[in-house]
């Protein structure tokens, strides 16, 4: 082993270690962010890491394969934020809807009482 | 060549090393700032800023091959994506929250916003002025 490849490899393995330490401190984002958008956005970030990490392995290791595991990674982060994303606002309108249905009913009614129209 | 092969690792490794400072700027923003509109700027900056940085940084590393064309993919498809979740999110935010108002303000119209720019850029001239 050259003292170029022994530099290479402490590179590599100094800069997963400080990427796994990011993503614990993302994970604390995500563990208290007040709202909804605050977790997604810290897991946004957790899978950018992510991402980086896959690639310094995938040259650690000599193994391109690794690089295409990280580009479907992404794919599946950004499929993943922007379903949840839309999940939470369809979820959000279905129960703002029945809670002002419910509202617009007991209104009526008292414009009908009422004689109000 | 030799000294080719030193030079290759100074460069890559200075990017890459630039990627995670600007990731650690990010978690900084992140737990700096209070509400969800504005850790979404600090994020968008990882996002973009700082994979492309680490990455440009590998494929110096990895040289002229096949795995370099394929991180630069995943570089360029992060550019398209990352400003549609941002977007989302926000929307999501904006939507769910029903008391917006008290982190920030709203206008109803852009001329609104502008309108009252206008009228601080005055004062602060005329305060310049008077000085």
């Amino acid at each position: 082993m050259t003292v170029l490849a022994m530099v290479y490899q402490k590179l590599y393995i100094g800069v997963l270690i400080i990427l796994a330490l990011m993503l614990f401190v993302c994970l604390i984002r995500a563990v208290r962010g007040p709202r909804v958008a605050d977790r997604l956005m810290a897991v946004n970030m957790m899978g950018t890491m992510v991402m980086v990490m896959i690639a310094v392995l995938a040259l650690l290791l000599k193994e391109g394969f690794l690089v295409d595991i990280c580009l479907i990674y992404a794919l599946v982060s950004f499929l993943a934020v922007n379903v949840l994303a839309k999940v939470y606002i369809g979820v959000y309108e279905e129960n703002y809807r029945k809670r002002h249905k419910y509202d617009d009913r007991k209104n009526k009614k008292g414009d009908e009482e009422n004689g109000s129209f | 060549m030799e000294v080719f092969e030193w030079l290759r690792l100074i460069v890559g490794g200075a990017l890459l090393l630039c990627g995670l400072i600007i990731f650690l700027i990010e978690l900084y923003g992140v737990f700096h700032l209070h509400y969800v509109l504005n850790r979404m700027h600090a994020a968008a900056m990882g996002d973009t800023l700082g994979i492309s940085f680490s990455l440009v940084g590998l494929m110096i590393f990895s040289g002229l091959n096949f795995t370099t064309l394929k991180i630069m993919l995943i570089v360029i498809f992060l550019w398209f994506a990352s400003p549609v979740s941002s977007h989302l999110l926000a929307k999501l935010e904006v939507v769910t929250n029903e008391k917006l108002s008290d982190n920030c303000q709203r206008y109803s119209e852009l001329s609104d916003l502008e309108k009252e720019l206008r009228e601080q850029r005055e004062k602060e001239e005329e305060a310049e002025g008077k000085v």
